[in-house]
């Protein structure tokens, strides 16, 4: 006993130093009958685009070109129209010609049920016979034809009713490619038409409250505070409607943590139907988009992209409002499909509705109607959520020691069509003006855009209708595309406005409206349509330049640009009087030149010198141009990111001034706060900076002493580890505690803490993203516990049951309380199920992830996440040079010399390479790794660099950079943005998301697919790629005073890594940082439920069939410092690869001895000499 | 009452024992002692026991996770007998050590000297010049885009430009570039606290000296800066040695940032990243512990060998 004692001081001591001194109820059940090889086929077709589908994109003219060829057509339409009746031609909708599909019922009568339960509607009016309606999955396509003639011939709009619906978890968007007439994409906008989707908030769980006051005139109030009291404490909105002497009183809540923080409201995708017409989902061209339809039978196909939805009509909606104008002796076409805001108020004048309300001041109603906008009832996505922001003090709610959520916006609400909507109403009939508190500071000296869309009165008759019936909203005048808000680093008030002027909305009281606001480019479009084609244009330049001077061109030589190249100086020229133009436009719009627009003027003066003197001056600046080039990509991103905080809006009545309405600035809410209110609070701010406990962040209830309670620590961001806490803490059947009945103290920790943590015996239960090397090397010496294999089955229960190998069943009782047990009770449904490992868990992943966390045949830790590098290719490069996408080594060696005659080269991290063409050729980093062959003791006492194969390979590959002079060192997306770099091989996610947010310019432009394979010896193809995994585990000491703390630390580390709760984190991070935050999950049943498009997710699938892993045997650590010391020998030294590989392997093998005779007690088979070989089995 | 009597006279050293002096005078001077007893305690805690446990620790096979076994001088052994790489590190650790320590030392005390005769605006500004590198952190990081192994980065994109390199060198990949190259780092951010200690030192000089030397007969600036300012300032000086030599040979986590760790072949592999070697990637704590302590034996005995030259500055 006193010895045990020494030894934890001891222990202390020693770690204390040495960190000083260094400085879905079940987690496994969905996968019960799948396996890995059932899921993912290796023998699955390649899935990179073909050579004709690249053309297909790069050939794609844009919308502006596709009217234009269509010039003459336009003009005889509109003669047309003038004698003839154009009517709405519709698709047979149930009857398509092509492609994959399902009849289902779907009337509206259905609706309720739909929404209730999505999966049992389907089946159910598979049966009945309703009203039918046609439901497209989220992978193939599907085609209709209809037949038109020659009088019909003319311009359209396409209309499709659809319902969007939640099947399988599919939360992702729904988006479709259009193809018309022979499978063509008419013009590149719709190659991704987007349908909106409707989210909605649950703000808590509060019933609405019905009272009768009879003889009470109607009105109607909204109304904010917070409460702190225990159990009701949250940051409330309570909406008062009197109508007709009842009185409803509906309260939502944006809940607390017990520190007093908001937490987030869950959303969840609205089960509707919708009418859209096909529109631009990048923003450039506002309304709906024309169609040419000529005679004949004309088909139209959807072709998935991502997402479900339930198709009921799609139609063609003749277009209306072209007229013609003569400029310059031209005629020229206009579009006008909506009322100005002139029109609009003269409407309103002549049908006697241009009036200011009328309150009666004794009357005591909300004259203006304030909106809070962290409230929204609707969004576009998740992602659109509220947030906090403490730049101003005024901001409501706000806390100096807790973050409540009072704005809206930023990045995650600032991408074109994005939205927020609000419901209100207003007391008194009458032209109102919209007024908002909002912080724009993101694009200096310009103005940004909202889309107003406003929907209401159908159900209540009103004299003045927005939007359709079916819900769907609109816009009510054409200004309202380009609500303008400026630019100031402060918090602004102001109405929402166009040039100056302040629409003014026509609202009736107790009619029911929805506002939206949607990020738009508004007036900006046309500027920043112009800088992308402008940077197309000045890319192709520089690719034409590069590829006849190379990445470094010699200032001295004469290249004669003039004579061989005409066009390109010409196009330079002309692209710096563009760029300049547009610079001008945007001063005379914005009225000001700030640093932003300055940057146009600065890039112009450059493709003016460059383009001037014949050429002479493109050597030299050939890397300014480059470096630009981004320049004008990220000056794009930024523009196009309508970025702004918005606190509150406001219903604002107008006043009668004489026969004019005018707009009554003093109902605005203040901007700023005062000064002494601005500094005090920063004040308490920083006080009380000291004393939050980030440990509790989210948590809801402080855990009861009695309940079980385990310790997990992560390493990552504050984000992710709030996401973990709100998961854990739902109260739904995702939710942990709530299933289980374990309360869990999740702990953000920095990287190094566990170390120390382990050996002073304070360390956590459950550990979270442990990596894969740092399993096996705390697996060996004991540190954390086998959870599959014989090592796993020491662990009892009180019964004696091996914990990892017995079924346990959670049950709920009366009480509520959940009780856990081995035994099944018949005819009770557990909440929760605990699965053994080896049948259950250890199927969710791959077999080459399994082996990374597996010593000696035990499995040491649940992977968690798994990356594995994937090729990456620029489409328009390759479809420009006419080449298709290498699927073999060879074949990337064959196209290698038409990239690089013109300049171009491939990007192969060597670190990545150097292993995984290993593993490509058959071949292991590892001796005696063979289970069939050796028993686990012998695997990895001997490197397997002296194979014959292995050292070929090596050679191989090292032959890639020295003779086929692939780079050592580049920037990779840098290089793969410009074009240089068509083909980049790296791990997929990182790429990914690098991509996804800083080259937006070349979106669409780009795929992956798995790595290029080399050719085995009967032919067929290894396209293995190798698996990094992180893994979660749990930590020696968990359970030994008492076992139920392993049981539910097993039940833990099930659930977390489990498809759902896999699948729910990916999606909220997605959610809460946007697309560039891919979650690179390790369970296999997972990834269908992430937010990748089809192509991507049969990519990365395809790749998954193939993937291989080097396990971290005692030693792993000096195989790829002498690998790399090889590889570096060869580039530098140009030594032969194979000679200086085998001058390392002694090297290796004697350290790898060294290494497994530390642990020779566990297990370990250490050869005594080089003859040395290990018995094989059955022999 | 004798007693009293006693105590009254002055205790004699020669009276009692060594201990008991040491005890009374601490007595005496208790406030002293209270008031240094913070920071000795941190001292203690912080410093003396890491290097005392290090001590011991090397004597086991300490793996940061069990609990250690005893293996005596079996690490020492290894450590020269059966390590290569441990030679090279310490062959690699001398040269560095030998070449930047001194260089870096006379750097910047000649530059103190030289920024001490500007006027003192300018020398402020100067000093902030000179000092800058050693204050930004991880400044020494644009060494890494100079020398990139890209063929975009600096110095490669001049060399191709002018058709000196047809290919891209890999600077910090390439073992003939390494070691040069870190030691033009470790000179770059050596001006440190040392060249500051030395500004101050110039400062404190009282002017009546070199006066007084003059009608002593000094003849030039030479023998002005050997005969009166540097033994003046020999406090300085040990203080900026001291500091040289602790730099030169801790001089590590630049390396790991610029060349990767371990840096190609070995190249720049000094004692400093041995350590940290097996201390990290290898839980070899006990092996670990030998090397610091061998580390730390050829620091202090660099030491008493500074101190031994320093005392014949001006003779």
């Amino acid at each position: 006993m006193k010895r045990k004692r020494f030894q934890k001081v001891l222990c202390f001591i020693l770690s204390v130093t040495t960190l000083l001194g260094f400085g879905g109820v079940t987690a496994g059940a969905s996968s019960d009958e799948i396996s890995y090889k059932d899921y993912y086929d290796p023998d699955a077709p390649y899935s990179a685009s073909t050579k004709e589908e690249m053309q297909a994109l790069v050939g794609t003219l844009s919308y502006a070109e596709y009217l234009d060829g269509l010039y003459e057509q336009r003009l005889q339409y509109i003669e047309d129209r003038k004698t003839q009746n154009f009517e709405t031609i519709s698709y047979d909708v149930l009857h398509p010609v092509d492609g994959t599909y399902e009849i289902v019922s779907g009337s509206k009568d259905c609706q309720d049920s739909m929404s209730a339960d999505p999966d049992a509607w389907v089946s159910f009016n598979k049966e009945e016979n309703q009203d039918k309606s046609v439901y497209l999955p989220a992978e193939g396509s599907t085609t209709w034809q209809v037949t038109l003639s020659a009088e019909q011939a003319g311009f359209y709009y396409i209309k499709i009713e659809y319902y969007s619906v939640k099947f399988d978890d599919d939360i992702s968007a729904i988006e479709r490619k259009l193809k018309l007439d022979n499978d063509k994409t008419p013009f590149k906008e719709v190659s991704s038409i987007k349908f909106d989707r409707d989210w909605a908030y649950t703000y808590g769980d509060f019933d609405t409250v019905v009272e009768e006051v009879p003889g009470v005139a109607d009105s109607y109030s909204v109304n904010y505070e917070l409460r702190d009291t225990e159990g009701q404490q949250g940051y409330y909105k309570i909406v008062t409607e009197i109508k007709g002497g009842i009185k409803t009183v509906k309260t939502y809540r944006i809940m607390q943590d017990i520190n007093g923080n908001s937490m987030s409201p869950q959303s969840e995708p609205e089960a509707k139907w919708s009418t859209y017409y096909v529109k631009d989902s990048s923003g450039y061209y506002d309304g709906s988009l024309e169609f040419y339809f000529g005679e004949g039978t004309r088909s139209l196909t959807l072709e998935a992209i991502r997402g479900s939805m339930i198709v009921k009509s799609i139609e063609l909606v003749p277009v209306t409002g072209l007229t013609t104008s003569v400029v310059d002796n031209q005629i020229v076409i206009n579009q006008k499909s909506l009322p100005s805001y002139a029109d609009t108020i003269a409407q309103y004048k002549a049908n006697n509705l241009y009036k200011a309300p009328v309150f009666d001041p004794t009357a005591n109603k909300q004259q203006s109607i304030r909106i809070e906008a962290e409230f929204p009832d609707f969004v576009s996505d998740s992602s659109v959520a509220a947030t906090n922001d403490n730049t101003s003090a005024i901001n409501y709610p706000i806390s100096h020691n807790s973050q409540l959520y009072n704005v809206i916006g930023e990045n995650s609400y600032s991408a074109v069509g994005q939205w927020a909507a609000y419901k209100f109403q207003v007391n008194e009939t009458g032209l109102y003006n919209l007024g908002m508190r909002f912080k724009q500071d993101a694009l200096q000296g310009m103005y940004i855009c909202r889309t107003i869309k406003i929907h209401g009165g159908h159900k209540e008759g009103a004299t003045v209708r927005y939007g359709q019936p079916d819900g769907t909203p609109e816009v009510p005048f054409a200004e309202a595309y380009q609500a303008e808000f400026n630019y100031d680093k402060k918090w602004q008030s102001s109405f929402v406005s166009m040039d100056n002027t302040n629409f003014l909305f026509y609202f009736e009281k107790g009619v029911e409206y929805t506002i939206y606001f949607e990020c738009s480019l508004g007036t900006l479009k046309e500027y920043i349509q112009r800088v992308e084609a402008s940077l197309e244009k000045i890319n192709s330049c520089y690719l034409r330049i590069l590829q006849l001077t190379g990445t470094d061109p010699d200032e001295y030589l004469d290249y004669n640009f003039i004579s061989v190249m005409p066009d390109v100086l010409k196009t330079l020229l002309l692209e710096a009087k563009e760029l300049m133009a547009v610079k001008e436009g945007l001063e005379a719009l914005c009225g000001t030149n700030g640093s932003h627009i300055a940057t146009l003027e600065t890039i112009a003066i450059l493709l003016d010198t460059m383009g001037e003197d014949d050429g002479m001056n493109i050597a030299a600046n050939m890397a300014t141009l480059k470096s630009y080039l981004g320049t004008l990509g990220t000056w794009i991103n930024s523009s196009k990111a309508a970025s702004m905080m918005v606190d509150s809006i406001w219903v604002v009545p107008a006043v009668q001034s004489g026969d004019e309405v005018v707009s009554q600035g003093s109902y605005l809410p203040k901007a700023k706060a005062g000064f002494f209110k601005s500094i005090w609070f920063e004040i308490l701010s920083f006080i009380s900076s000291f004393f939050v406990n980030y440990d509790q962040m989210g948590l809801t209830t402080i855990p009861d002493e009695n309940t079980l309670n385990i310790d997990v620590w992560l390493a990552t961001g504050r984000d992710q580890s709030q996401i973990w806490r709100t998961m854990i803490d739902a109260n739904s059947k995702e939710g942990f505690t709530y299933n289980t009945g374990t309360a869990v103290s999740l702990k953000l920790v920095t990287g190094g803490t566990l170390l120390p943590s382990i050996l002073s015996r304070k360390g956590p239960d459950v550990y979270i993203g442990l990596g894969a090397a740092d399993v096996i090397n705390y697996a060996i010496r004991e540190a954390v516990l086998s959870v599959g294999g014989k090592a796993a089955k020491e662990h009892l229960d009180a019964n004696g049951n091996p914990i990892f190998d017995t079924t346990y069943y959670s049950y709920r009782d009366a009480a509520g309380n959940v009780v856990t047990t081995p035994e099944h009770r018949a005819g009770e449904d557990p909440v929760f199920v605990s699965q053994t490992f080896d049948n259950h868990v250890a199927g969710n992943f791959a077999p080459a992830a399994m082996d990374t966390v597996t010593l000696l045949g035990s499995a040491y830790g649940v992977p968690q996440t798994m990356s594995f590098a994937m090729m990456f290719y620029r489409m328009d490069v390759l479809a420009n040079l006419g080449l298709r996408v290498p699927e073999t080594w060879q074949e990337l060696l064959t196209i290698l010399p038409v990239l690089q005659t013109n300049n171009m080269s491939i990007g192969v991290s060597y670190i990545d390479a150097l292993d995984f063409m290993i593993y490509q050729s058959g071949q292991s980093m590892w001796k005696y790794t063979d289970p069939e062959k050796y028993d686990p003791m012998y695997a990895g006492a001997r490197i397997n660099l002296d194979n014959e194969t292995v050292l070929e390979t090596f050679d191989f590959t090292c032959r890639l950079y020295t003779d086929f002079s692939f780079p050592v060192a580049y920037d990779a997306s840098n290089r793969f943005r410009t074009g240089e770099m068509p083909i980049i091989i790296g791990g997929y996610s990182g790429i990914y998301n690098t991509l996804t947010v800083y080259a937006t310019e070349i979106e669409g432009l780009w795929e992956f697919c798995s790595l290029p394979g080399m050719e085995r010896e009967d032919g067929t193809f290894n396209y293995d790629s190798l698996a990094n995994v992180s893994a979660s585990v749990i930590l020696y000491g968990c359970g030994e005073d008492n076992p139920e703390e392993l049981i539910a630390s097993w039940q833990f580390l099930q659930w977390q890594t489990g498809a759902e709760a896999q699948a729910d984190y990916g999606n909220r991070m997605v959610a809460l940082i946007g697309p560039s935050a891919k979650y690179e999950t390790a369970n296999l049943h997972a990834i269908d439920k992430l937010s990748w498009t089809a192509k991507e997710n049969k990519a990365i699938k395809n790749q998954m069939a193939h993937l291989s892993s080097i396990v971290n045997y005692p030693g792993s650590y000096i195989i790829n410092r002498y690998t790399q010391f090889a590889f570096l020998d060869a580039v530098n030294e140009s030594a032969d690869p194979i000679d200086a590989l085998s001058s390392y392997i002694e090297a290796i093998n004697s350290e790898i001895a060294r290494k497994r005779e530390e642990f020779k007690d566990a297990g370990l088979w250490v050869p005594q000499s080089p003859d040395d070989e290990p018995p094989q089995l059955g022999s | 009452m004798s007693q009293k009597t006693e105590t009254n006279r002055p205790v004699k050293r020669s009276e009692v024992s060594k201990l008991r002096w040491t005890w009374q005078e601490m007595k005496n001077n208790k406030t002293a002692y209270f008031m240094l007893a913070p920071f000795m305690l941190l001292f203690i805690i912080f410093t003396v026991l890491p290097v005392v446990l290090s001590i011991f620790l090397s004597l086991t096979d300490f793996n940061m996770l069990q609990m250690p076994d005893w293996r005596g001088i079996d690490n020492y052994m290894r450590l020269f007998l059966d390590d290569e790489i441990f030679i090279l590190a310490i062959q690699n650790t001398l040269v560095f050590a030998a070449i930047t320590g001194p260089v870096s030392y006379i750097l910047a005390l000649l530059v103190a000297w030289f920024i001490n005769e500007l006027p003192p605006k300018i020398r402020a500004v100067v000093t902030l010049v000179f000092y800058a590198p050693s204050i930004s952190g991880n400044a020494y990081l644009v060494w890494k885009t100079l020398f990139s192994s890209d063929s975009y980065g600096w110095a490669n994109a001049v060399l191709i430009k002018y058709g000196i390199i047809t290919e891209p060198i890999l600077w910090f990949q390439d073992a003939d570039f390494v070691m040069p190259l870190c030691i033009v780092v470790a000179l770059w951010t050596s001006l440190g606290t040392a060249f500051l200690s030395f500004i101050a030192g110039f400062q404190t000089i009282d002017r009546s000296m070199y006066e007084a030397a003059a009608v002593d007969g000094i003849k030039n600036r030479w023998q002005e800066l050997w005969y009166i300012t540097l033994p003046t300032m020999r406090p300085q000086l040990m203080f900026g040695a001291v500091l040289a030599i602790t730099n030169s040979f801790g001089f590590g986590a630049v390396v790991d940032a610029l060349c990767g760790f371990p840096s190609v072949d070995y190249a720049a592999h000094t004692i400093m990243h041995h350590l940290s070697d097996y201390g990290g990637a290898r839980y070899e704590i006990g092996y670990a512990s030998a090397i610091a302590v061998i580390l730390f034996v050829i620091m202090f005995s660099s030491n008493i060998i500074i101190k031994k030259l320093l005392s014949k500055v001006g003779e």
